[in-house]
């Protein structure tokens, strides 16, 4: 909000320059962004908080500035007429028929006016703040408003039908045409000014245009009102329209202050526009009871919450220039009545922060808490952390995508386990409406997001991309319940296998790469029990997807991007990625490892290869071996896997080594030659594979 | 004795004329194959010229035909030819096998500049790094860390925070509202609720986390980000702490010089409220860096950072705290705008854009 400097000197004696007086605006929380010249006139710009509307004009600043000054507000020892016309012929002209919402009317009329330009000093005075000069009767109701903060309105009273006021709520289907020349369609919760017979305007938001000042005008109706807060912005919301004065009447204005603004516009009316005024009219049907506040002990009261240390003397001074007084009670209770100015003087805490910033947060002290105890990371915070260092060590970069996509999306993705706890469908958590076109589902899966960014660094000629990225997904659980929401870990591969600081890739990544990662990064988080089975995953190409399982349970899958949404996205390399529950992986506790001795004597190993189709898997291999039980089997591990020359089509070769050794004596070949044949036979048996000599 | 004299100066000018062309070897044009060569066929000239079975030795054999009074003499003929030839041709070898292994390490000289060879390493999300180092300092002072939903009820992300009904922070227009009524959450200070739930009092954490705003993306606004709240309850709790608290992680954060600054504010949740400031990272305060207009903190001196104040005492009423026994500071600040303004990025929305060439700039 604009402020000028010369104005604010009409208001009150300044101590020091503008800059000082910026600086002890800033001091109390009115913080001055920037002081302007205009002509002989400086104009501090100045960012007020949403709970001090009171402070929206130069009386508003000047009552701050006068608790460092010491000095009154001139404006307030002035007195004001109170006599206002009798109630009994004001009926006649203003009526209030919806006292709910307008608490105060005012009205005065001023007759024989001659509409025309403002002075030089009116126009200077606007322009300063920004504000465009129109007329002498228009100029001077903005005036008001900017010096008293009371939004006022002008209507030609000759264009009022009946030549009175009725304020009321609008009738269903009523309209009116706003100064801004826009028929605007009202319904029965706006509240009109209107004439005798139809709206002449909407209450505190904008006059109508057929009641409007022109230049013909000669008879003028001031009206100076309170209307509740929460009707003006119902309104202003509703009618998508918002105005200097529906901004003040939104935040609050002073129902107490009606009158001086009143009297001080009609005053300058008579005296710039020429004209005699007519009593005043005054429609007050409840009087307004001024809020109070109990602190029977202010000092206090601010040691405890600030620390500041400021006697009850010099408390009730800072409070006293705000214009909240003090009262004494007959049993002695000491309470501070709430200016009618302020909206937000409510609780002792209210006050506090009154005495708390015009004495100085600079004045509070720097001290930190008494000890409490040992700190503590979030539970799996330190799990999380080394996924997150495992991934980075080898290669991932960490990405942050938007928690909302796209509808395109809907369906593509089969959700990780443990998200759809209800399982019936797709149950979408879907946003009301998006800031980003289109994107109004909070996302099932991180997935979408990661291919995003693959695409936006293949756009950038970045082939090489390996991401991943821990965070929530979400799913809608019905019967009013808040969704769910589960904490995921995803990655992507793609390109080749890149080396620090060389410009050639070495080899393209492919589907092991993805499962080593995934592999890592569940050892990182303590999982030991890890397992994959080929699995059919709809967003998965058939006979590239696995299932991921910890202890038995599936928690996620790991593959090649279906072929049918990497042509979606226009890849043309294929795109590796893997999506896990990490919540239900880090529900069950990290593994400790158990101490085993250390071999005692020396075992031997045999490599065994076996010819079999490519649906043998190798596990089904290792657990044939395994389901031996014989303790001379201490370890089963991959070699190699070879297909091509020499293999018919859709055969490949497993080579498996296994090491047999005994805790308690050297093993010599006779002793494991029938257990090995056992053993291969069991494979054969079992995966009809075939052993290759 | 003179015949066997002229046998054995035969013997020797037979070698001197062999090994003429290894006398005075010059190398400067030879290769490592050329001295390779030459090494080789000194080797074989070694072979005849010394040992038992060569010329020289063979000249000893006429000591029995010498007149005995001259053996000596002539004996010590031929160990003085035979040691003339031997140290000729351990010189030549001396200076050719000098040669060779010089030549070998200049072969095996290598480019110490190439680039080492491993695996690119990736990079954390600048986010997580800041959080990470924050949650450090905050550990390390005693606090909690905490995080709750992201979907919340009006409840929790407006009521409990003493944002009731009608209150203009509610019906602007910035919060996301899910198509059953619920709200993402637009401040992390949900967490100050649900914790306080959870904990009681007298409590200490900070809460990281994600929430929502309807701002449309641009340079400066993003719909998503990061916030850290923190808050402590207990007895006694003054805004001289919440100073301090401020103060000393910032101190951490950014060096023991920096100054905070506190100025009076509003937010519902807080009273007396206050946002803070703290001295330039990077002019240390003076507005001025190497003689140019500092960027992060456009030459005030100042970064503008967060907002804090004494918990409101309906807050703590809405978790069952009773507001006269117990007080507590709460603050809050964005990591996206803390990042901004610490690596004077000029588009806030480069952080969710997943773009590589952004996210290894940084680790
Ligand atoms: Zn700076």
């Amino acid at each position: 909000m604009n402020i000028s400097y010369n104005w604010l000197k009409d208001l009150i004696d300044l101590k020091g320059n503008a800059e000082e007086v910026a600086r002890q605006l800033t001091r109390v929380g009115l913080a001055v962004e920037g002081i302007h010249p205009h002509g002989d006139d400086l104009v501090l710009d100045i960012d007020l908080t949403s709970n001090r509307p009171d402070c929206l004009s130069h009386l508003g600043i000047a009552r701050e500035l006068s608790v460092y000054t010491g000095s009154p507000v001139k404006v307030l020892t002035e007195d004001v007429p109170d006599v206002p016309m009798p109630a009994v012929l004001a009926g006649d002209i203003v009526r209030i028929d919806a006292p709910d919402i307008c608490h105060r009317f005012t009205a005065r009329i001023v007759r024989n006016v001659k509409i025309g330009p403002s002075p030089k000093w009116l126009v200077d005075r606007l322009e300063a703040i920004g504000e465009r000069s129109i007329n002498n009767v228009a100029d001077i109701t903005n005036y008001v408003m900017h010096e008293l903060g009371q939004p006022m309105h002008s209507f030609d009273l000759d264009k009022l039908e009946g030549g009175r006021i009725v304020v009321r709520r609008a009738a269903a289907g009523e309209t009116i045409t706003t100064l801004d020349e826009v028929e605007r369609n009202l319904d029965d919760s706006m509240l009109m000014i209107c004439d005798a017979v139809k709206p002449a305007a909407i209450g505190g938001i904008m006059g109508g245009l057929n009641s409007s000042i022109t230049d013909d005008t000669v008879n003028v109706l001031l009206e100076v009102a309170f209307f509740k807060r929460e009707s003006i912005r119902s309104t202003s919301r509703k009618l998508n329209l918002t105005t200097e004065a529906s901004y003040r009447f939104e935040r609050g204005v002073d129902i107490d202050n009606l009158v001086r603004a009143s009297d001080r516009a009609v005053r300058l009316i008579c005296e710039l526009a020429g004209g005699v005024a007519d009593d005043l009219i005054d429609v007050y049907p409840s009087v307004h009871r001024a809020g109070r506040v109990v602190s029977n002990d202010i000092s206090a009261a601010v040691k405890r919450l600030t620390g500041l240390t400021v006697s009850t003397d010099e408390c009730d001074r800072i409070l006293e220039s705000l214009g909240i007084t003090a009262e004494t009670g007959e049993e002695g209770e000491k309470s501070y009545l709430s200016p009618t100015w302020r909206h937000d003087i409510a609780i002792e805490e209210d006050l506090v922060e009154e005495v708390a910033r015009h004495t100085g947060y600079e004045n509070i002290g720097v001290e930190l808490p008494p000890a409490f105890g040992a700190g503590e990371y979030q539970h799996n915070e330190p799990r999380e952390k080394r996924l997150r260092q495992t991934l980075v060590d080898q290669g991932f970069d960490e990405a942050i995508s938007y928690s909302f996509i796209d509808t395109r999306f809907d369906g593509m993705f089969d959700a990780v386990p443990g998200l759809l706890i209800h399982g019936g469908g797709d149950r979408f958590v879907t946003l009301n409406d998006s800031v980003i076109e289109g994107a109004v589902r909070m996302r099932h899966s991180i997935l979408p997001g990661l291919l995003d960014a693959v695409r936006l660094n293949l756009n950038f000629q970045r082939r090489d991309v390996r991401l991943f990225e821990l965070g929530k997904a979400f799913a809608a659980v019905g019967d009013g319940e808040p969704p769910n929401e589960q904490e995921l870990f995803a990655l992507v591969v793609t390109g080749g296998e890149v080396h620090q600081d060389r410009a050639m890739t070495t080899r393209e990544l492919d589907f092991y790469d993805a499962k080593g990662a995934v592999e890592a990064a569940m050892a990182a988080v303590g999982v030991t029990d890890l397992s994959f089975r080929a699995a059919d995953v709809q967003h998965l190409r058939r006979g590239q997807a696995a299932s991921i399982a910890v202890s038995g349970e599936i928690v996620g899958s790991l593959g090649r991007l279906s072929d049918n949404i990497a042509a979606g996205y226009k890849f043309k390399q294929p795109v590796y990625i893997a999506e896990i529950n990490l919540q239900m992986v880090l529900g069950s506790a990290a593994k400790t490892p158990v101490y085993r001795p250390l071999p005692k004597f020396p075992g031997i190993t045999r490599d065994v290869s076996f010819i079999a189709g490519r649906d043998a898997a190798y596990t089904s291999m290792r657990d044939a071996i395994l389901s031996q039980g014989s303790d001379l089997i201490k370890a089963v591990d991959f070699v190699d896997v070879y297909e091509g020359k020499g293999l018919s089509e859709g055969e490949r070769s497993i080579t498996i080594r296994i090491e047999y050794r005994s805790d308690d004596r050297t093993l010599v070949d006779s002793e494991i030659d029938g257990l090995h044949l056992q053993v291969l036979s069991e494979i054969e048996r079992k995966t009809r594979a075939r052993p290759r000599f | 004795m003179s015949e066997e004299r002229e046998k054995v100066e035969e013997v020797r000018t037979a070698f001197l004329n062999e090994f003429d062309r290894f006398r005075d070897l010059d190398l400067s044009t030879a290769t490592l194959a050329s001295a390779d060569e030459v090494s080789r066929e000194l080797a074989e000239l070694k072979v005849r010229h010394t040992g038992k079975k060569s010329a020289i030795a063979g000249t000893m054999k006429l000591i029995g035909r010498v007149a005995p009074e001259e053996r000596s003499a002539f004996g010590q003929l031929v160990q003085s030819v035979e040691k003339d030839i031997v140290s000729m041709i351990e010189a030549a070898e001396a200076k050719l096998s000098e040669f060779i292994s010089d030549a070998r390490i200049e072969r095996e000289r290598l480019d110490v500049t190439l680039p080492g060879r491993r695996p690119r390493t990736g990079h954390l999300h600048l986010i997580t790094i800041l959080r990470q180092r924050i949650e450090d300092i905050f550990v390390s002072m005693g606090y909690h860390i905490e995080d709750d939903r992201e979907i919340e009820t009006d409840y929790y992300n407006f009521d409990a925070l003493n944002i009731p009904d009608g209150h203009p922070a509610r019906e602007s227009q910035d919060t996301f509202y899910t198509t059953d009524g619920f709200a993402l959450r637009s401040q992390t200070s949900t967490v100050q609720i649900r914790a306080m739930e959870r904990r009681g009092v007298p409590i200490r954490i900070i809460a990281p986390g994600k929430v929502f705003r309807r701002d449309t993306p641009d340079m400066t606004h993003v719909p998503m980000f990061h916030q850290i709240e923190g808050l402590c309850v207990d007895k006694d709790i003054t805004m001289a702490h919440l100073k301090g608290t401020v103060t000393e992680w910032l101190q951490r954060l950014f060096g023991s010089d920096t100054v905070t600054r506190f100025r009076p504010s509003y937010f519902p949740f807080t009273e007396p409220s206050a946002e803070f400031d703290f001295s330039c990272f990077k002019c240390r305060g003076t507005g001025q860096f190497e003689g140019e207009r500092c960027r992060p903190c456009k030459g005030s001196g100042w970064i503008e950072l967060g907002g804090s104040g004494m918990v409101h005492p309906n807050v703590l009423r809405a978790v069952g705290v009773d507001p006269g026994v117990y007080s507590g500071f709460a603050f809050g600040f964005g990591l996206e705008r803390m990042c901004a303004m610490m690596y004077s990025l000029d588009d806030i929305r480069l952080m969710f854009d997943n773009d590589v060439r952004f996210l290894e700039q940084f680790r």
